[in-house]
């Protein structure tokens, strides 16, 4: 193998070639930093670029394998980190004016997780400005643009993670989901992306967006690097109030069980339909993963999609309140440094009351109820990862999203894992994901799904025209 | 509060709310408003009396 086609492995290959000596962390380090230099000006991936870094630590990972301490899969593996992961010593916007010159000076837990296990820091990824609107049109670093077409949003709100890895520029990144902030831009650039159960990763040094509904995860090229990742940042943390006290399951233990016999409820009635409804393309699409599902011995059943509808206007909610508390002080201060898209959404907040917010608290223990209930009859639900393929940037209309479902913000409302993995095209080439949603702290059956579809399909092998 | 504002009532709650916010963007932002409030009204039909809001309050995190 050379090494100037070692930017699409995915984690599971590379740490198989770093250990056959194919080649080294490196090598892989000066692929991914030569990939950035010649392509990633016409996507805006990277906010912060952490070049010296990077080759440091990938010459401590090279001496430290030769010399047979191995720290396992991620050992020597170039990653990156959505820029609201605070990083010691490193700059950390979320790409926002706002702290446009930040250096934190401490590190997210989940940034020292990584770290400990070797991996490799790229840089710092473009996003959603404070993880909430639309893409940044007027903050001080340009919008994250599609790989799979520029002219095309890679969706939000973790945009550099999606086109970062969909171009071949990392091997792994972290992002963070609020809403859909991981799922939609897996499901817009065609990698794979779980949001864990709410408390399973911890939150502490990952700036806030809205404290009850925010979770941490990773996105990857496949599956099992996902899970690989997940392994690695999973597990309680004290200094997260919402993390949960539960051992972490080996992730990569149950992939291969198949799933014969496992009930997937899909609530398309009442949901799939609502306002403009789901994008027809997409719809068949997704019908398509269903029979992929059924021909793997799956059992498709019909659910009420009723409660997921309603989930969005709570999920809204409570965000917007969460979001405009979080802010209230910049917002009053220094309105104007917020770019237009989050700062008028979060804004929103400062006119809802508080029996707003605790109503939408109480319909929150009404919906999860009603959504969970349906777990006596299934084993996961599936959807589409977003109900219509990226848009354009050109003539994008901010209110599009409210005016179609919304098939990420149940699962932050009730605290599901969920999982993205690509599972088809529209005929303009624009991708469409598979989400898989399992019962809180079943991160491994989202994983098993979604590695017996993947495995099933080619989707995953499909490179963007850069 | 629900019902629909008009740009006086965002005017003026916005400045009870400490926020300085030149009128063209007050109008920008006031369809965003209405949509919250709608919503936020909206849920309201779907809570029984004895509902109790979802809440990460613990006691146990108190013991010392």
């Amino acid at each position: 193998m050379t090494t100037d086609n070692l930017f699409y492995l995915t984690i599971t290959e590379a740490a198989a070639g770093l250990r056959r000596k194919d080649f080294s962390p490196v090598e892989l380090t000066k692929a991914c930093l030569a990939r950035i230099e010649a392509i990633d000006g016409k996507l805006h991936s990277f906010i912060t670029l952490t070049a010296e870094l990077a080759l440091r630590q990938a010459e401590q990972a090279e001496k430290e394998l030769h010399s047979g301490n191995d720290r396992g899969p991620l050992h020597g593996i170039p990653i990156a980190l959505k820029d609201l992961y605070m990083t010691k010593g490193i700059r950390t916007t979320c790409h926002s004016a706002v702290l446009e010159n930040w250096t934190p000076d401490h590190d997210a837990t989940t940034v020292t997780k990584l770290q400990e296990v070797g991996t490799i820091l790229l840089g710092k990824l473009g996003m959603h400005e404070f993880a909430f609107g639309g893409p940044s049109i007027d903050a001080p670093f340009p919008a994250v643009r599609n790989p799979w077409n520029t002219a095309h949003i890679p969706g939000g709100s973790s945009s550099g993670p999606g086109a970062a890895l969909a171009a071949g520029l990392c091997y792994g990144a972290l992002g963070s989901d609020t809403g859909g902030s991981i799922r939609t831009p897996s499901s817009h650039c065609a990698v794979v992306g779980i949001k864990p159960t709410y408390g399973r990763v911890s939150r502490f040094g990952v700036v806030p967006l809205s404290w009850s509904l925010d979770h941490a995860g990773p996105m990857a090229r496949s599956v099992e690097d996902c899970a690989i990742l997940l392994q690695t940042i999973a597990g309680y943390d004290a200094k997260d109030p919402a993390s949960t006290n539960l051992a972490v399951p080996d992730f990569r233990a149950v992939l291969r069980d198949g799933i014969k016999g496992l009930r997937v409820g899909v609530p398309r009635a009442h949901w799939f339909d609502e306002n403009k409804g789901t994008d027809p393309e997409t719809e068949a699409v997704f019908d398509n993963a269903l029979k992929t599902l059924e021909s793997l011995g799956a059992v498709i059943v019909k659910i009420d999609g009723k409660a997921f509808s309603i989930a969005r206007k709570a999920n809204q909610t409570i965000l917007v309140c969460e979001a405009y508390a979080y802010h209230e002080k910049t917002l009053q201060a220094t309105p104007m440094k917020f770019g237009s898209s989050v700062r008028r959404r979060m804004l929103e907040g400062a006119f809802l009351s508080a029996a707003d917010y605790i109503t939408a608290l109480r319909a929150r223990s009404v919906l999860n109820d009603q959504i969970c209930a349906n777990f006596t009859r299934v084993d996961v639900f599936a959807v589409p990862g977003a109900a219509r393929p990226p848009e354009a940037f050109e003539g994008m209309d901010p209110n599009e999203q409210n005016l179609r479902p919304n098939f990420t913000n149940p699962f932050n409302l009730t605290g599901l894992p969920a999982i993205s993995v690509p599972c088809g095209f529209t005929s303009g080439n624009l991708p469409v994901g598979l989400q898989i949603v399992a019962q809180p702290f079943e991160e491994a059956t989202c994983f098993r799904v979604a590695y017996a579809y993947e495995q099933a399909t080619e989707w995953h092998k499909k490179m963007p025209p850069l | 509060m629900a019902g629909k504002m008009t740009l006086d009532d965002l005017s003026r709650s916005a400045a009870r709310a400490g926020l300085e916010l030149p009128e063209d963007e007050l109008q920008k932002l006031l369809p965003g408003v209405n949509r919250a409030l709608r919503q936020a009204a909206e849920l309201r039909q779907l809570i029984a009396d004895g509902t109790e809001p979802a809440s990460a309050f613990s006691a146990r995190k108190n013991k010392v």
